[in-house]
């Protein structure tokens, strides 16, 4: 995969819930490239350019980040204050896809920028309901930032 | 002799326009007398001025705009060769001609170098008015250029303006357009819907009507912004990978695509020199077509390229329905459509953009093909940005 | 959602507000709709002064970019500047379809963007996803008094 082709960075350090989410995305063909990472130093050197993904471009950013809140090395919230934070970043959708039901991660997730917050449901189904809606909403229904945008406004002229 | 500083100013007759404007710039009255009487007597009308200093000559160039300069060499303490400087100096265009006492070869040829339009020696002075005469026609063949020159510059300036004035109106339109006719849409499909059978049944036949001329006027309205967005300059030229950008198009075009069953493939794409939205928009409107254009076979579209000197000539071929020759120029003009509006839908852009955008870049589009057996449709783009294109030139 | 969800339109044409109104119509949600037609009046509204001193605040605000008096990117940037306001999603819903002004509505913490369609039924489409995502899945947080 062309590491500045990615559709979608998934957070999480869950193996069941990364095989449902990629299981669920593949299946509804709504994002050719999604790229995994298991930590938030991952997640952070992807986004920014760095270390393990020196080679990537701050050009081609992925269309959507989902974010798990609970994870090793960099939690989420961290990650998305750095994303959130920084010129370069900022403009990537970000969606918190947790566990969490606090209250108090909602008002912070969304006060630091998050686009939306999803509670990752606890039955299989309607995670993969939740999942293809996402999907849908995030990458047909929205327009995202940048180069991607031009090319969707073309299609949108059939 | 003269003291520095002191000038003569002889007039012959009344002043008038045609007089010839003669600056001398001599230190030596007696010699200025000399040429002055040489050229009366060969019939020049003449209004003179004579300068000795520098300073003089340089005020008297930018006040009186001679017709014609006479320098002597020798002026004391500067060099009549200086005066080509000054006026180079000033930008001034006036002929001068070198009068002068016994001039080497070498310095006669620096003084040519330098500008003058000819020498002539004190002793031959019977060359003067030929001299003046020829100098004087040159100048005026020169004048003449620059004056075309000018004319035609501005021409293309009006012209260019005049372009980017109707693009502009023709984006501004289309695009401030689009908003009050999306409303019409909008309500006659709602009406349409809400009122179906409630009212009698012409209501709902006006109502069609209505609804589908606003969906096509939205469609020719989104076309139009595109065909006018092709000369605006957000257009950026630069090296495009026809491979991305084909798989960029392909994407989009997916559920078409399969839709329709369409089997599209390509060989290896080059790198062009242009825009990449705009090359991805020609690859798109083509394959569209051949899409659109199908047959009842199974549709066979297949995209190739080859390098015919400078450029890359791109092929794309299909199996669909083919167009007789005698349209096959006429089908890339604007809203030029073949088909009756219920055969097929679309009006008639598709073609007039990709032609738009391919002459942008210097290239030609054109088709190949017979009614009943499938078109190939043919563009050239440049292989190389201007730079690459002079130095493999060169 | 405990009560039912409160939800702004910011839009200075009243027919694109009746057509949004007209897809939510019998929406399992039963969100509440309010909208006001300027950026000066959507600011009013949010910070509840003047007329609108008793009003809820919303728990979604759709807007669009064109707008008299005071822009939409103005009010976005009021918005996500605010503490107390910056946690409500707004959806752009605009026609504009401009890079440059998607880009620079992400920068200024639109939550997303969203291009409105040229006919009914997608129009009808993207007002129904944008309620149902929003209502329907994501969570949000409480508004309070």
């Amino acid at each position: 995969m062309n590491p500045n082709e990615v559709d979608i960075l998934l957070v999480d350090d869950s193996q069941d819930d990364i095989d449902l989410t990629l299981h669920a995305l593949r299946a509804e063909n709504l994002a050719s490239s999604i790229f995994v990472a298991r930590d938030g130093e991952e997640a952070l050197d992807f986004l920014f350019c760095s270390g393990a993904h020196a080679q990537r471009s701050f050009d081609r950013p992925p269309k959507l980040v989902l974010l798990d809140l609970k994870l090793p090395k960099v939690d989420g919230m961290q990650v998305l204050k750095r994303v959130k934070g920084d010129a370069r970043t900022k403009i990537i959708p970000v969606v918190l896809m947790t566990s969490s039901k606090e209250e108090q991660d909602l008002v912070i997730g969304y006060n630091l920028g998050a686009n939306s917050y999803i509670q990752k449901p606890v039955d299989f189904d309607e995670f993969r309901k939740a999942v293809k809606l996402l999907g849908l909403y995030w990458l047909v229904v929205n327009q995202p930032p940048l180069a991607t945008g031009k090319l969707k406004a073309a299609k949108q002229g059939q | 002799m003269s003291s520095a500083g002191t000038k003569l100013e002889v007039q012959d007759s009344t002043q008038s326009k045609a007089k010839l404007q003669v600056l001398l710039v001599e230190d030596n009255l007696a010699d200025a007398e000399l040429m002055l009487r040489e050229l009366r007597r060969d019939g020049f009308d003449i209004a003179t001025t004579v300068v000795q200093t520098r300073a003089e000559f340089r005020r008297r160039i930018k006040e009186e705009f001679p017709d014609i300069i006479l320098a002597d060499y020798n002026l004391g303490d500067w060099r009549g060769v200086e005066a080509l400087e000054i006026l180079h100096g000033e930008a001034l265009d006036i002929p001068v001609i070198m009068v002068t006492g016994a001039l080497g070869d070498v310095t006669a040829v620096e003084c040519i170098k330098q500008g003058a339009m000819d020498y002539v020696l004190k002793d031959g002075l019977a060359r003067l008015p030929e001299a003046i005469r020829r100098a004087l026609r040159e100048k005026h063949e020169r004048s003449l250029r620059h004056q075309a020159e000018q004319d035609l510059a501005r021409k293309v300036d009006e012209l260019a303006r005049s372009n980017a004035d109707l693009e502009q109106f023709a984006y501004v339109a289309s695009h401030d357009l689009q908003e009050p006719l999306r409303m019409v849409v909008a309500y006659t499909q709602l009406l349409s819907e809400r009122y179906k059978g409630k009212l009698d049944e012409n209501a709902d036949k006006f109502l069609g009507y209505a609804s589908e001329g606003a969906q096509r006027m939205q469609v020719l309205i989104r076309d139009l912004l595109a065909f006018s967005r092709v000369g605006r300059q957000e257009a950026v030229s630069g090296s495009v990978d026809c491979n991305a950008v084909m798989a960029e198009v392909l994407q989009s075009l997916a559920s078409t695509v399969e839709e329709s069953g369409a089997v599209v493939t390509h060989g290896a794409l080059p790198d062009v020199w242009a825009d990449r939205t705009q090359v991805a928009q020609v690859l798109q409107n083509l394959i569209q077509n051949a899409i659109k254009f199908r047959s009842k076979e199974a549709l066979v579209v297949s995209v190739q390229a080859e390098k015919a000197a400078q450029n890359w000539l791109f092929s794309i071929r299909d199996n669909g329905i083919g167009i007789a020759p005698e349209y096959a120029e006429s089908i890339f003009v604007v809203f030029q459509r073949l088909h009756a509006r219920d055969e097929y839908a679309g009006n008639g852009m598709g073609l007039a953009i990709c032609k738009k955008i391919v002459e942008r870049y210097g290239g030609r589009i054109w088709v190949e093909s017979q009614a009943g057996s499938g078109s190939t449709f043919k563009f050239t783009l440049p292989a190389h940005g201007p730079e690459e294109r002079v130095a493999e030139q060169a | 959602m405990k009560t039912a969800p409160e939800l702004l339109i910011v839009d200075d044409n009243p027919a694109d507000v009746v057509l949004a109104r007209e897809a939510l119509a019998g929406s399992a949600h039963h969100c509440q709709i309010n909208s006001v037609g300027d950026g000066v009046e959507a600011l009013a509204f949010l910070n509840r002064t003047g007329d609108y001193a008793t009003r809820v605040r919303p728990d979604l605000v759709m807007l669009d970019l064109n707008l008299p008096k005071k822009d939409g990117l103005t009010v976005l940037a009021a918005v996500k500047a605010d503490p107390d306001l910056r946690r409500i999603p707004v959806v752009i819903f605009s026609t504009s379809q401009l890079g440059r002004d998607i880009t620079r509505c992400y920068k200024m913490g639109a939550n997303c963007y969203i291009s409105k369609p040229g006919n009914l039924h997608d129009y009808f489409s993207a007002v129904k996803s944008i309620e149902e995502f929003w209502f329907g899945f994501a969570s949000l947080p409480e508004q309070g008094e």
